[in-house]
């Protein structure tokens, strides 16, 4: 049913170059090199060995129509926010607070709006990074892969393979592109997919997109339609060949995209919105993602970015130019107002809200260092890390997983996976909530090597993190 | 697919007259083999008779139509044409062909005057002396150092390491330099893989910075630049090898690897071993900035066989009979992949890698795969780091040109400049874009019957928007000052947070690390070429110094505006019936408005954004 026209031979869930029932772990085994144990972990981790169970036929959860994928470069400290160690280093006015019946201390006083929807709220506390570089760890998270690794070069941003997924069900009032990136700079784009699948980049702004409408005027603008349509033969002929043919689509997309009403409304925000919001370009961005998944014009993943988090120095001083404070501040009031907008928001299914179609998703590259703070008053790069989910059919209120009292050690897993939960996993457990096979092997690739959507997961090494279900 | 499409083409046999299409060589032209040999600059600088046409060209797609065979390019490929039974298109026009190369070459569109002068002149070789005026400019050296910036992923941030703006600078001033002055090929690839010293002083030691790998033991950083290297210096995709040996997986991928093990590619990462890059102090005020002293510090230093973590499978030491890790064996020592070679008792290792590779018959293929894509927008052999050396009869859509190609760069002492002039001067490469013999078949393409044209590189793209309004952008780049022209910038990543970045992030400049550069198109482009205030201002009359400002300035007489305006923009003067249309649509209102409105018609028009 998916994708006919993307990958004509796209097998899925099934073994590389070699077919079907002959997969590299049976080749291993035959050929019995010794490798065979660490064979599929990028990193070798001695615990993902045990999870190596093939994965038959992926069960997907489908119970998500879109994503919010919230980004926080720079990583913020785990320890003081969703996963907190109150110690003393922590300021009082984090005000730390029991919720949910006792299960979770959050830092009240922080992060007051986000704490009034913990009930909404998963958070994974067994997250690990695979590198504690940022860039590195940055490329990572967004591909689903080591960007040094096999298919890094060639790897699309995980929102352009929600966008092409989600090709073979646009309809014409589909007018949006499928992966909408806000304030998110320079991010991985659609690797060796089409560039119609890269991330369509916003930057926001109280009147909206620069470029959907024509700065010298509607009239003006159908002058010059008509004008480009007249003297560029090339655009019917198709003398200039095919490529210049899918420019000319794009023209076409473009215009149905500037025509289609109120188009320019979902990219915009009122005074009020930004004030609620919090008065940041953050939480203009997350304005306009509601927007965006509300509209179900088809987009159905965006990224918002904020960034700053990088805190070596002065976390906690709230005159810094950037502490835990400042970005807080940002994140908090945005966060908070998402939430309760995307649950006050009808969805597409009867009884549903636009939130439990949403799946909301938290991530950074890695965490911080716990303890006291270094000799700079900060924390340093770390790779345990908290996952944070809401909304797209999972369960809040909870907390999977548990780190030991220092918050260095992962003392309980907290999942069915048993293991560290890695950037793979929170990709797979995206992809599956959309309806995707995380499983996925497309033989497209230009290294006809056979491209993973999640590498290693069509072998059990990764998958969803069921329990937030 | 394209190869399986070629595969089928001949079956396809075309239009009536095309299958009696007739190479006609000269008579006293040299086959390819001669000429392969004594290939150079001036030999070439006149061309073989038969290119002059004194009287209007035959009827298009006349079969047995006078296309002078320049050189081996064209006895390679309309001998192909012939044998397939494809008929190729005329050649192209003086303006036509004066925007291909200018583009192809320096990546900047020819100036009306440009236009103008290179149409009136009468002398018969001046397409061969625009070529050499072309190689000759500055900008030569900026098209083709962003090309090579990509090659080697010149960047000052990527995913594993940071060269920072002084180290990125450094080096691309090593390369622009390296193509003034017209460094063969194969020295540059030398050095950059040898570089030594201070990484903010010398270029070439970021070739080593840009592959170190934080996260990993640093048989990660030798394994990077082994398949780097292997990559995109010999076209060839090392770093499957790089975890697991080629049985059973590369069958499909690359035949020649799949016969290859892991352990071959730890010698050729073993050719690093003893090289380190120890980080300083890069700057005195910012403890952040890192700097790197790149050299063959360790002369004992060894790719050990004892990793358990990093970025690759563990590395064991392999018993040579069973292949078990209860092997005796417990470093690489370097041996060149391709051959075996060792290096001489008393060489560098990395002196000895770079002699190796540039050695090679691959390297030569790679390099000129790459660039005739450059020049054609598809390459002999795709994708252009998948050669398969055990294929190249199939895996070539024209085996014999890649060779000849292959030849004659080597016989030039890898000499850049002559291998672009071999191209650029041939009819092959001077075809018409439009394919006049009957109805195109997509099929064809690789076969190279006519130019076919690709998007405009996103620097060139805006370039073009640039000099054909008059108006161009000023860029303030870190430790290097202001610079006017995309194609100046040192890296792909430069300007990223204003609007001009914006453009050409989405016309998909890629960032040297894990976004590829693309020529694909999307909503995206179309919307900024539409409604972008960097193009919607530059066609203004009240933008000081714009072109339509000059034009109007000038003449309110339509017909003249429209042949300006053509010119300026499409680098050609209008058709008749263009000039006509032009002309009603400029009477049909406010004649600064209408003025305005050609230009920007004809910046969007696919002939613009194609080349």
């Amino acid at each position: 049913m998916k994708n006919k026209n993307e990958c004509p031979d796209c097998a899925r869930g099934t073994g590389l170059a070699l077919g079907p029932g002959f997969s590299r772990r049976r080749f291993m085994q035959i050929a019995g090199t010794g490798l065979v144990a660490s064979w599929f972990a990028d990193v070798l981790d001695p615990k993902l060995l045990f999870a190596r169970n093939a994965a038959s036929n992926a069960s997907l959860r489908s119970t998500a129509k879109s994503c919010i994928f919230i980004f926080l470069p720079g990583a913020p400290s785990q320890i003081d926010t969703w996963d907190l160690k109150e110690g003393s280093w922590t300021p009082s006015d984090f005000a730390p607070t029991s919720f949910l019946g006792g299960n979770i201390r959050f830092p009240q006083g922080l992060l007051p709006k986000t704490a009034e929807h913990l009930d909404q709220i998963a958070i994974v506390r067994s997250g690990l990074a695979w590198a504690a570089v940022h860039s590195l760890g940055q490329a990572w998270v967004q591909i689903a892969r080591n960007p040094g690794g096999a298919t890094g070069s060639i790897a699309p941003h995980i929102g352009a393979v929600v966008s092409l997924e989600s090709q073979v069900n646009r309809t014409t009032s589909d007018v949006l592109p499928g992966f909408i990136a806000l304030n998110s700079g320079s991010i991985p784009g659609s690797g060796y997919l089409a560039a119609k699948y890269a991330p369509f980049g916003v930057t926001t702004a109280q009147t909206g997109l620069p470029t959907i409408a024509h700065p010298d005027g509607a009239t003006r603008f159908n002058d010059r339609w008509s004008l480009i349509h007249t003297i560029d033969q090339n655009r019917t002929s198709g003398a200039l060949g095919k490529p210049s043919l899918d420019m000319n689509d794009f023209y076409d997309q473009s215009k149905a995209l500037m025509d289609a009403p109120g188009i320019n409304n979902l990219f915009s925000f009122t005074t009020d919105e930004h004030t609620r919001y919090g008065s940041s370009s953050f939480g203009d961005s997350l304005v306009v993602a509601r927007n965006l998944v509300s509209a179900r014009k088809g987009t159905r993943f965006v990224q918002a970015t904020l960034n700053g988090w990088d805190h070596h120095s002065s976390i906690y001083d709230k005159n810094a130019n950037q502490s835990l404070y400042t970005q807080c501040a940002m994140f908090d009031p945005a966060y908070g107002a998402l939430l309760t907008d995307l649950k006050s928001m009808p969805g597409s299914t009867a009884g549903k809200t636009q939130l439990d179609e949403t799946l909301v998703v938290i991530v950074a590259e890695f965490g911080r260092t716990v303890g006291v703070l270094n000799n700079q008053a900060g924390r340093d790069h770390f790779l345990r890390m908290s996952y944070v989910f809401a909304g797209g059919g999972i369960r809040g209120g909870r907390v999977l997983g548990a780190t030991n009292a220092a918050g260095d050690q992962v003392a309980d897993y907290g999942w069915s996976g048993n293991r560290d939960a890695r950037p793979e996993d929170v990709t797979s457990t995206i992809y599956s909530a959309l309806g995707i096979d995380y499983t996925t092997v497309r033989h497209d690739d230009p290294l006809n090597r056979g491209f993973e959507y999640v590498p290693f997961a069509k072998d059990g090494v990764y998958g969803p993190i069921e329990d937030l279900w | 697919m394209r190869r399986l499409l070629l595969l089928v083409a001949p079956l396809l046999l075309l239009n009536a007259g095309s299958s009696s299409f007739v190479c006609r060589l000269p008579l006293n032209f040299p086959t390819s083999k001669e000429i392969t040999h004594s290939v150079s600059v001036t030999a070439e600088a006149v061309a073989p008779s038969g290119r002059r046409r004194s009287t209007t060209p035959p009827a298009n797609g006349t079969p047995g139509q006078q296309i002078p065979l320049v050189n081996f390019i064209d006895v390679d490929v309309f001998g192909k044409m012939a044998t397939d039974g494809i008929a190729p298109t005329t050649l192209s026009t003086d303006e036509e062909f004066l925007r291909r190369v200018s583009l192809d070459l320096t990546g900047q569109i020819p100036d009306s005057a440009a236009v103008t002068a290179f149409v009136a002149d009468t002398t018969p070789d001046k397409r061969a002396k625009k070529i050499d005026e072309l190689l000759a400019s500055d900008a030569f050296a900026d098209r083709w150092t962003m090309w090579f910036g990509d090659l080697v992923q010149n960047v000052q941030v990527a995913s594993n390491s940071r060269e920072f703006y002084e180290g990125r600078n450094v080096y691309y001033n090593w390369m622009k330099t390296a193509f003034k002055n017209g460094e063969p090929y194969d020295q540059m690839a030398r050095e950059a893989m040898a570089g030594k010293g201070d990484s903010f002083a010398v270029g070439t030691p970021n070739y080593y910075v840009r592959q170190l790998q934080p996260n990993g033991p640093i048989q990660d950083t030798f394994d990077n630049l082994a398949t780097h290297s292997g990559e995109r210096f010999l076209g060839m995709p090392l770093l499957c090898l790089s975890c697991h040996n080629g049985f059973a997986h590369l069958e499909q991928v690359n035949s020649y690897l799949a016969a290859k093990k892991r352990a071959d590619l730890w010698s050729m990462s073993a050719f690093f071993a003893h090289t380190r890059a120890t980080p300083q102090p890069g700057d005195p005020n910012n403890p952040n900035v890192r700097k790197y002293m790149v050299d063959d510090t360790a002369p004992n230093g060894t790719y050990l066989l004892n990793t358990v973590s990093g970025n690759k499978t563990p590395r064991c030491t392999v018993d040579a009979t069973t292949g078990k890790c209860t092997g005796t064996i417990t470093s690489a020592s370097p041996a060149f992949i391709l051959t075996g070679e060792t290096p001489r008792q008393g060489e560098p290792l990395r002196d000895a890698y770079g002699r190796m590779v540039t050695a090679h018959e691959q390297f030569g293929r790679a390099a000129v795969n790459y660039i005739w894509k450059e020049m054609f927008g598809l390459a002999i052999i795709e994708p252009t780091n998948n050669i398969d050396p055990a294929k190249l009869d199939t895996q070539a859509t024209n085996p014999k040109l890649l060779e000849d190609l292959r030849t004659s760069f080597v016989a030039s002492g890898y000499n850049f400049k002559a291998l672009l002039r071999s191209i650029a001067i041939s009819s092959t490469y001077q075809l018409s874009t439009k394919y006049t013999p009957g109805g195109w078949n997509e099929a064809w393409t690789a076969d190279y019957p006519r130019h076919y044209p690709h998007r405009l590189s996103s620097e060139m793209l805006l370039d073009a928007i640039a000099k054909s309004t008059n108006v161009f952008p000023s860029f303030n780049v870190q430790g290097i000052g202001t610079v006017t022209k995309a194609m100046q910038l040192p890296d792909t990543t430069e300007q990223a947070r204003n609007a001009y970045g914006r453009l050409l992030d989405e016309f998909g400049r890629g960032n040297r690390d894990e976004v590829m550069r693309t020529n694909d198109s999307s909503i995206a482009q179309a919307l900024s070429l539409m409604n972008d205030t960097i193009v919607t201002t530059r066609v203004k009359r009240t933008t000081n110094g714009s072109t339509v400002n000059k034009i109007m300035a000038s003449t309110t007489d339509p017909g003249s505006i429209a042949d300006q305006l053509y010119l300026a923009t499409l680098s050609r003067k209008p058709t008749s019936s263009e000039r006509s249309t032009a002309i009603s649509y400029l009477q049909s209102g406010n004649l600064q408005q209408k003025t305005e409105d050609l230009q920007f018609a004809l910046l969007n028009s696919l002939e613009f954004l194609f080349n």
